[in-house]
């Protein structure tokens, strides 16, 4: 009799001391949902979507427009969410202070995970894979083959800022100089003007300024130098849109629609003539 | 003591001298710079950029370049109102006869001065407004607000949606170009001599109605010409708003730099819409100097 007495006992102590614990669970799980992006978007009946201009993945067209494939995959996860799209570009520099802030919702700008960006943000899983090449001076740069050719001390390379390309940069040509851009022109034009001897950027980047300048470019490597996965960012503490995101890729790799979207812009140039000619 | 009108006009033999080496220098690095540069210089690229034919509405409409140097005026209107808002107020504060105001006009010179517009930018941005332009609850105002006021603030602002982001660019210029005219303003009524105030206190005049009927009038004039060339300078100091991503001349000039890959003829557009713009400001302030000159 006893034991049972203390057992009632203890349980109803238990539950006592569970009860608010669990509400309290219960709240912070309400608290969280309600916080999403995913429910704000809602609300709101709009996506903002931050990205940054890279062709082919993002930049404007002769009127003005952006287009591009992180354009594409915005409008359709827009579509599919049911909400209007509001694209907010954004400098490079600033995307993920300007995400943390609250500017917009995702990041959608072909980033690039790395662990540094992911201490600060959260990614989705990656729904494009690309990677870093290497675009080289035909006059300061001939003859160089491999990794060891361009990291010299006499060697000169450019990128743009806060890329995974400039990342890859130094951490493959550490004794090489590395001068960093706000864009990939200025940093391509660097090299077109035997002023680097090469650029390092992502596919299919350096792949295009080659076909641009044939005369004074070359790609000193056959294949990529690494390859990387891009994805969303969202900022932490929001499962919901994790998972959100998450699942629209896995559908959309199923289906073939992301594939179709990349074969079309990075495979090929038929979008030219929608760019400024 | 001006001189005579005749003689700041006249055309001298110095001039043209010095206007024929000036000439031969901007040739010559004109030369330079298709000699040496590996460059081809393709123009057609990036006039579509200023104005486009749109096919649909047969019509020339302002593409990228214009939108954004419509933006950057905007934002050059407000911000310089705003600044001479705060110039006066902290002008004022900061020869007031209280403690308290001079140590806080004091304050806001000195942090603002002694900060790269850069830096500034950035802190005031994240960390000011990005705290208090949501809390003012602009973006819920916007959704439920009429067409009619939302025709209203997009002719004001620009694009509704940017709303928040243009007045934390107008709150970034004004606070820091109004730590600049709160030293002409407070420069300006610190020039008046001594014997006005004795004057004004002679005939029984307040403090505030010697400021107001004697000391400003004459501040003002004064002021004039440093106040011109701040505006001025606000104006140019507007491209810094582009770092956080404000659709000003200089971010989409970039975004058309970036898209086209022509860097020099899109900054080069950039530079002489930017020149066009000051430099008819500073013709205009001149032509104000002048007139209240007159009345001297």
């Amino acid at each position: 009799m006893f034991g049972l007495r203390k057992l009632a006992l203890t349980a109803i102590a238990v539950a006592a001391v569970m009860a608010p614990v669990a509400s309290k669970a219960q709240d912070a799980r309400a608290a969280l949902s309600a916080t999403s992006a995913i429910e704000e978007i809602k609300k709101r009946g709009a996506l903002r979507v931050g990205l940054s201009t890279f062709v082919p993945w993002a930049f404007r067209s002769k009127s003005g427009d952006l287009i591009g494939y992180e354009v594409d995959v915005s409008k359709k996860l827009a579509e599919d969410m049911g909400v209007k799209l509001e694209l907010v570009p954004t400098a490079w520099d600033g995307i993920i202070p300007a995400l943390i802030a609250g500017q917009f919702d995702f990041i959608i700008g072909g980033m690039t995970i790395t662990p540094a960006r992911n201490l600060t943000v959260n990614f989705t899983s990656p729904y494009s894979a690309t990677g870093v090449d290497v675009v080289a001076s035909k006059k300061l740069a001939d003859g160089f083959k491999t990794i060891a050719d361009f990291n010299k001390p006499n060697v000169t390379l450019s990128a743009r800022r806060g890329t995974s390309a400039a990342t890859t940069a130094q951490r493959l040509f550490p004794n090489a100089t590395l001068r960093l851009f706000d864009d990939d022109a200025p940093a391509l034009l660097e090299v077109t003007n035997d002023r680097a001897h090469a650029w390092i950027s992502t596919v299919p980047k350096p792949a295009f300024a080659v076909l641009d300048n044939p005369n004074a470019l070359f790609r000193p490597f056959a294949e990529p130098l690494v390859g990387q996965a891009d994805a969303m960012a969202v900022r932490k503490g929001d499962p919901d849109s994790l998972n959100f995101l998450n699942n629209w890729i896995q559908s959309r790799t199923i289906d073939g629609w992301l594939a179709e979207r990349q074969a079309y812009w990075f495979k090929a140039r038929d979008w030219r003539d929608q760019q400024a000619q | 003591m001006a001189p005579p009108v005749e003689n700041r006009r006249r055309f001298r033999l110095l001039d043209a001298v010095i206007l024929a080496v000036v000439a031969a220098a901007c040739a010559y690095l004109i030369w330079r710079a298709n000699t040496v540069l590996n460059y081809n210089w393709n123009w057609s690229r990036v006039w579509p950029f200023i104005l486009r034919y749109d096919e649909a509405k047969e019509a020339w409409v302002p593409n990228l370049i214009l939108i954004g140097l419509w933006t950057t005026i905007r934002i050059a209107i407000w911000s310089a109102i705003g600044a001479a808002i705060i110039g006066a107020v902290m002008g004022l504060a900061r020869i007031s006869q209280s403690l308290f105001f001079r140590l806080v006009a004091g304050s806001y010179v000195e942090l603002v001065r002694n900060m790269p517009p850069l830096v500034f930018v950035f802190v005031v941005y994240f960390f000011l407004t990005s705290q208090i332009v949501p809390l003012i609850g602009i973006d819920v105002a916007l959704r439920n607000a009429s067409p009619a006021t939302i025709a209203t603030i997009e002719m004001l602002f620009g694009p509704a949606r940017l709303l928040p982001a243009i007045l934390s660019a107008i709150l970034c210029m004004a606070l820091f170009e109004g730590a600049y005219v709160t030293e002409i303003v407070r420069g300006g009524v610190q020039s008046i001599e001594r014997g006005q105030w004795d004057a004004a206190k002679a005939m029984a005049l307040t403090r505030v109605q010697t400021l107001r009927l004697v000391v400003l009038p004459q501040a003002i004039q004064r002021t004039l010409p440093p106040l011109a060339g701040q505006f001025i300078s606000l104006v140019k100091d507007t491209s810094i708003v582009s770092l956080i991503s404000i659709q000003d001349l200089t971010f989409l000039g970039n975004e058309v730099a970036a898209t086209t890959t022509r860097l020099f003829e899109t900054w080069i557009i950039i530079a002489v819409l930017y020149f066009l713009l000051c430099w008819s400001l500073s013709l205009a302030f001149a032509r104000l100097e002048t007139r209240m000159g007159k009345h001297r």
